[in-house]
């Protein structure tokens, strides 16, 4: 299939030579369509220190339908739904905006982009996206808080 | 790809903005400086020009490569680009040439005759990313002299790293004298959109249609199909700014206008009844005219409203697609030349340098290896056939668009068949260009044969050896396989370092079956272990110029007569230098 091969060069490209504070793997070893990728919270970002799970689901059609990128850890940002999904928005995965020739590098790097500076018109979480913009202070402290809460429990 | 750039490097260069704006562009840096695809950045780009609306003028408005010459407010504003654009392409390009130079100079080193046909995939693909990136930068069209002139002293100094001395020099040969403004005309497209975010009913089906204006003050005007213009031209071939006219009831008379000032297209609605939407924003109400807004690639435009639901075809809205400022997209530029000396080089296995367009970003896989289906598109853009088919037979076919840079291509164009004036001109300049005068000479001397066909042995196989690489004969794919394995026999021969023994003997022996018909040719040639590309990467595109450039002796071996056994021995010289430069 096609797709496992592109998905394939993609996953042994990615683990080669890692973006800057992201690790992938596969989820199972025998589903090329799942993988988990741990993100470290950048430098600079309430985030860091903290390492996060996001899972990323590829679609049968991929690369002709974008994947979709959530967050198994928990984390407090308004562009990632504060549920048990952990969906996160992001605007390259849109299906209109999606290109095939993107690739899960770039999705990946985008989505580590966005944890450093969240897109508060873009929210998914109005509240937060609300204090992002009014209280900046008080999201860096509960983004910390969260960041140590969850994403620090492992260590 | 290269259309990722045409709003990225102005709005890279506004310096410091605040807030989102800031964070966008710095998103924008930060992708493109990875060694991911540009098209991360591309996507931030059209975020960044969708959502703040604001920008839009100003990143596209420099942009436009069809501002005629005499215009003074163009000539300014151009000038005023020129600092910012310049710093972008100079920083960016170089780093990523730079890049790029270590790793296929690396490679080129430490890959002797055997490195296997398949680099490691990292490897070449980070090669890749970076290439296409800077190709992206340096395919930025030269949309007028003085850009072209900043551009030129990066290019072929960053360049030369890469390719060879003599591509660089016809890179900078053809930047230099491709189409200035005066021959630029203004152009826009209209193809037909169908909301695809909301289920809404289907608009009105339109064949695209295409207009250049004949003068800076035209305007192309927009209004209900009457029988009274006459039947409408939808792409005329001269420059035209003939009305266009939809056959939809909610399309006014005299609906909206389109018009070209300053470099950068605006839309007006006239005094509609219905509206003219621009991306989903009503320009003014009802029987009122609009005050100009300028529009940019991609935008969408809708004329009325949906009556009666639109279920009569007669009573729907219509979505247009706006596709303008590409024009520069469909001029000789970097990236679509590249992409000819794919075609032209193609099943020469890796020695060719195509700057970029070596992949299929579908599957990410190689589209060099011969024996292959692919699809081009307008844009340039290449893909393994197989790979793009399910884009080419949606439901929007004939319309296609390219999933790298987002150009429609009408598939159902009608094929284009004149003689391309503007190619014939910056060829002539290429070969021109080229240190080596003798060459031509010697061509014309030696092998009056060259240019047709059926030429003969000994006349292909200088062909093969003396205009490696800018074909500007045109020569047939028969030709051109030959070539590539004539050329593998010099490469492994000059690698080796091998007798002159042994490499005349192997001359001989493939020039034998070429003097034959191309499909023994062919065959013979599918057997030459060159097939595999054994040869370094890069190699024989950097040696070729060499040659041509410094050997004066190759006059001799020109001769048809002469034995051709001094080439191996040059060939290595002229490489060698090649690479310790």
């Amino acid at each position: 299939m096609a797709s496992q091969k592109r998905i394939g060069k993609e996953l042994s490209e990615l683990t080669a030579s890692p973006p800057e504070g992201i690790s992938v793997e596969l989820a199972d070893e025998a589903d090329l369509f799942k993988w988990k990728v741990f993100m470290n919270g950048p430098e600079g970002s309430p985030y860091e220190g903290g390492k996060f799970l996001v899972n990323l689901t590829l679609p049968n059609e991929y690369p002709f339908k974008p994947p979709t990128v959530s967050f198994g850890t928990k984390i407090y940002h308004p562009n990632v739904t504060n549920d048990e999904k952990g969906s996160m928005c992001l605007g390259m995965l849109r299906a209109d905006e999606w290109k095939p020739s993107s690739k899960i590098a770039a999705v990946l790097e985008f989505a580590r982009q966005l944890l450093l500076e969240p897109m508060p018109d873009d929210a998914v979480e109005g509240r937060i996206a609300e204090q992002y913009k009014s209280d900046r202070k008080r999201y860096d402290e509960i983004a910390r808080e969260w960041t140590r809460k969850w994403a620090m429990s492992g260590q | 790809m290269s259309t990722s750039t045409t709003t990225a490097p102005t709005s890279l260069s506004e310096a410091p903005r605040p807030g989102r704006l800031r964070r966008f562009s710095q998103l924008r840096a930060y992708t493109q400086t990875l060694s991911s695809s540009t098209s991360s950045g591309h996507r931030s780009r059209n975020s960044l020009s969708s959502r703040v609306p604001w920008l839009s003028p100003s990143s596209s408005g420099p942009e436009s490569s069809t501002r005629p010459a005499g215009n003074s407010t163009a000539a300014e504003v151009l000038e005023s680009d020129e600092p910012a654009l310049s710093r972008y392409t100079s920083a960016p390009t170089a780093g990523a040439f730079h890049g790029l130079s270590i790793d296929t100079q690396t490679s080129s080193a430490e890959s002797s005759r055997s490195t296997p046909p398949n680099e490691p995939a990292s490897r070449s693909s980070n090669v890749m990313a970076r290439l296409r990136s800077a190709s992206a930068v340096q395919g930025r069209p030269p949309r007028t002299t003085a850009l072209a002139s900043t551009t030129t002293p990066d290019a072929p100094t960053s360049a030369s790293e890469t390719t060879s001395a003599a591509t660089a020099i016809s890179t900078s040969a053809t930047t230099t004298t491709s189409p200035t403004p005066a021959n630029q005309k203004a152009t826009i497209r209209f193809f037909p959109h169908q909301d695809s975010l909301q289920s809404s009913r289907p608009s009105l089906p339109f064949t695209p249609i295409a207009r250049t204006l004949p003068s800076d003050g035209s305007v192309i005007r927009v209004g209900r199909y009457s029988e009274r213009d006459g039947v409408p031209v939808p792409n005329p071939s001269e420059p035209s700014d003939a009305p266009v006219g939809f056959k939809s009831k909610v399309v006014s008379r005299k609906h909206c206008e389109f018009s070209y000032k300053g470099g950068q297209w605006h839309i007006k609605d006239v005094g509609s009844s219905s509206g003219t939407f621009l991306n989903h924003m009503r320009l003014s109400q009802p029987n009122m005219v609009s005050r100009s807004y300028p529009i940019k690639d991609g935008d969408i435009v809708q004329l009325g409203i949906d009556f009666r639901g639109g279920e009569e075809m007669i009573f729907r809205c219509v979505r247009i697609r706006i596709e303008c400022n590409r024009s520069w997209q469909q001029q000789p530029n970097e990236f679509n030349k590249n992409t000819e000396s794919l075609i032209k080089n193609l099943g020469k296995g890796d020695g060719a340098n195509y700057s970029g367009c070596r992949e299929c970003s579908i599957c990410l896989g190689s589209v060099l290896r011969p024996y292959q289906c692919l699809f081009m598109a307008a844009c340039a853009h290449v893909w393994h056939y197989k790979c793009i088919s399910r884009l080419l037979h949606s439901p929007e076919y004939p319309m296609f668009q390219c999933p790298n840079c987002r150009a429609f291509t009408d598939l159902s164009a009608e094929v284009d068949d004149t003689p391309d004036v503007l190619e014939a001109k910056t060829e002539d300049t290429t070969e021109g260009a080229l240190p080596a005068g003798e060459s031509t000479a010697s061509h014309a001397e030696t092998q009056p044969a060259a240019a047709s066909p059926s030429v003969p042995a000994t006349g292909e196989q200088q062909q093969g050896r003396t205009s490696l690489e800018p074909h500007t004969e045109e020569p047939d794919i028969a030709t051109d396989v030959e070539n590539l394995h004539l050329q593998d026999e010099d490469d492994r021969n000059s690698a080796s370092g091998s007798g002159n023994e042994a490499e005349d003997d192997r001359n001989v022996d493939s020039a034998g079956p070429s003097t034959s018909n191309d499909d023994l040719a062919r065959s013979a040639t599918v057997s030459v272990t060159g097939f595999q590309p054994t040869q370094p990467v890069n190699v024989p595109l950097s040696r070729s110029p060499r040659l041509r450039a410094d050997t004066p002796a190759e006059t001799s071996d020109d001769n048809p007569l002469t034995p051709r056994n001094d080439m191996g021995p040059l060939a290595f010289d002229g490489r060698a230098g090649m690479r310790s430069e």
